[in-house]
């Protein structure tokens, strides 16, 4: 490619991302939940560790339950291990699947916004929206949390706005803070 | 012979674009397996190199069928047509409509008479592993919490030989079995209109989007990052749909380039004369030090998206999530290897990679990047020598052009 059709290529690719950017203010949703709403909706909020997941068959569908050491909780009480059931998994020689279903791996920490209560499995608020991965910085030791669902314009039915919200890379206590000063508000 | 244009990616220019748009666009994916090698060869085929999933093409192998049970407290489903038998047909012909989208694509072997029967059952609870595809508009699910509109659930066999409730026994690797479409029945702030009752419901999600969509899962894809793609992981706004609504001049309008070349892709056509293009190459880090040390033997950048761009018109051609390449008997090697298949021939691209940390993340397409390997951990009694683990994929690089070769 010359020098003259790269630069035309460049600008062709500029344009093209402008259209783009404009059309990312029209476009895509998901039935979105505000933070707020993630901790309404969940009985329990925690941080936990993944120590296994197995595969099962129940109620003729396959279902995964991870089992996660209990670091913290934030909102409900838990004990020490729970067991919190996504659908999808290997069963034998079946690979049943669903697309947008978090998967958790064993040494993983995350924070979860679960729904149930202890003796049953539990469930995740939202899929990938009630889902936080914690992230160290191996040189720093600085843990970050990240959403599954982070950066995804979602459309704000109320507003009818397309916004970018989701929490990327936000600094563990500082999401700390944030959860709790939504359990306070929603407490009152 | 396969036209390779390889020479074109040498040019990975678009650097500077991700920069600012990283979130514009992304790529088809499939939902990937790897075929048990524990098995023996006759029913395993004896490679671990991930399969996609993927349905049969010949004539009629495809059926599905639909309950025409509906909720109605809440009401979820809303016609333009009220009357119990309208609702039926209108519902009927929209499913059609969204069959009919991708099998009318051209140069694939997934032809409208890969279509079976479409039936009805009067039943709410038809979805289920029973081996029979199904829709369900009013079928409670415990897979479903608040924010899950609809989702698809696919079963797909690993070795040959293998049934699931009713179904015939695969005769493939990466067969799908099962393939089941559920609707969210109870949220009273959900609901889904038809396309000619769209207009008059603005606060419903479109049916039809989210059906072709959902149907793209039961062929066996997994999420796109290509944001006009309808494999795209997010519905369309309530009110509105995705892409150009189907005619008969173009019924695969409401489709995007890339969810046709990933069909032409999982459904190739031998007999294809155009679409044979393909661009490979590798996505390699400046510094090799910047490769993970665990897992071992990762020689090039997993998880990169790169995105063949048509140079005249400026659109997204195809694009891939990059990273491995496999030769049997495998098992996946982490090498940055990418390959974008089933372009159109004769036309010039340009190729760029980036990071999958804007709008789609590798969480979003998770299953065509954590299925790529099994092990003795994941499989006991897994062969060590088709063992691997599958690295993070990489959201941290950036990229520069590189001169043309």
């Amino acid at each position: 490619m010359s020098y003259v059709q790269r630069r035309r290529f460049l600008w062709a690719l500029f344009l093209l991302g402008l259209g783009l950017i404009a059309i990312a203010a029209s476009a895509t949703t998901l039935a979105r939940l505000q933070f707020y709403q993630l901790v309404k909706d969940s009985s329990a909020i925690a941080r936990l560790r993944c120590i296994n997941a197995q595969t099962r068959l129940e109620d003729r569908e396959i279902w995964t339950d991870s089992v996660f050491e209990v670091m913290q909780f934030d909102k409900g009480y838990l004990p020490s291990h729970i067991l919190v059931r996504t659908p999808g998994g290997v069963y034998q020689h079946l690979h049943s699947h669903v697309d947008g279903v978090p998967e958790f791996h064993p040494g993983e920490e995350v924070f979860l916004f679960l729904i149930g209560r202890p003796g049953i499995p539990f469930r995740i608020v939202g899929w990938t929206q009630g889902t936080f991965r914690i992230r160290k910085n191996p040189f720093t030791g600085l843990e970050t949390v990240t959403q599954d669902s982070a950066g995804v314009p979602v459309f704000d039915p109320q507003t009818k706005q397309f916004v970018k919200t989701g929490i990327k890379d936000l600094r563990i206590d500082l999401f700390l803070e944030k959860m709790n000063k939504e359990l306070h508000r929603q407490a009152l | 012979m396969r036209n390779s244009i390889r020479r074109i990616a040498a040019s990975i220019v678009a650097l500077i674009y991700a920069l600012w748009s990283v979130a514009a666009a992304h790529s088809y994916s499939f939902n990937e397996i790897v075929p048990d090698v524990r098995q023996p060869l006759s029913v395993s085929g004896g490679s671990a190199c991930p399969v996609p999933s993927h349905q049969l093409t010949s004539a009629g192998s495809i059926s599905v069928r639909w309950s025409t049970v509906l909720g109605t407290n809440p009401t979820t489903i809303i016609t333009s047509n009220q009357t119990p038998a309208g609702q039926i047909t209108e519902l009927q012909q929209v499913i059609q409509q969204a069959l009919s989208v991708w099998t009318s694509v051209a140069a694939t072997s997934l032809a409208p008479s890969s279509l079976g029967t479409l039936s009805q059952y009067a039943s709410a609870d038809a979805c289920a592993s029973d081996g029979i595809n199904s829709i369900c508009f009013d079928q409670a699910d415990a897979a479903f919490t608040p924010g899950v509109l609809a989702f698809t659930r696919i079963i797909t066999a690993d070795a040959i030989g293998i049934q699931v409730g009713s179904s015939a026994p695969s005769t493939e690797v990466g067969q799908i079995l099962d393939a089941d479409i559920y609707f969210n029945p109870s949220d009273s702030t959900v609901s889904f209109a038809t396309p000619s009752a769209l207009s008059a419901n603005p606060n419903s999600y479109d049916l039809e989007s989210i059906l072709i969509h959902e149907f793209g899962h039961f062929l066996g894809f997994s999420h796109s990052a290509v944001w006009r793609a309808m494999m795209f992981p997010f519905a369309p706004a309530p009110g509105t749909y995705t892409g150009i609504r189907p005619t008969p001049q173009q019924p695969d309008a409401p489709l995007a380039d890339d969810d046709r070349a990933g069909l032409r892709t999982l459904y190739s056509d031998p007999n294809d004369a155009q679409y044979i293009g393909s661009i490979e190459g590798r996505v390699l880090p400046a510094n090799p030090l910047s490769l993970p040390l665990s897992p071992p033997n990762v020689t090039g950048i997993f998880g990169a998206h790169v995105v063949a761009v048509d140079t005249t018109s400026g659109a997204v051609m195809g694009a891939t999530l990059g990273g491995w390449s496999c030769q049997a008997p495998g098992p996946a090697q982490f090498d940055g290897t990418y390959v974008i298949n089933h372009l159109p021939v004769g036309n010039t691209y340009a190729v760029y990679a980036e990071p999958l940390d804007g709008a789609v993340t590798p969480a979003n397409v998770s299953p065509a990047l954590t299925t790529l390997c099994r092990n003795s951990t994941t499989d006991p009694g897994w062969p060590l020598a088709q063992a691997c683990v599958v690295p993070t994929p990489d959201t941290q690089f950036t990229t520069r052009t590189l001169p043309t070769l």
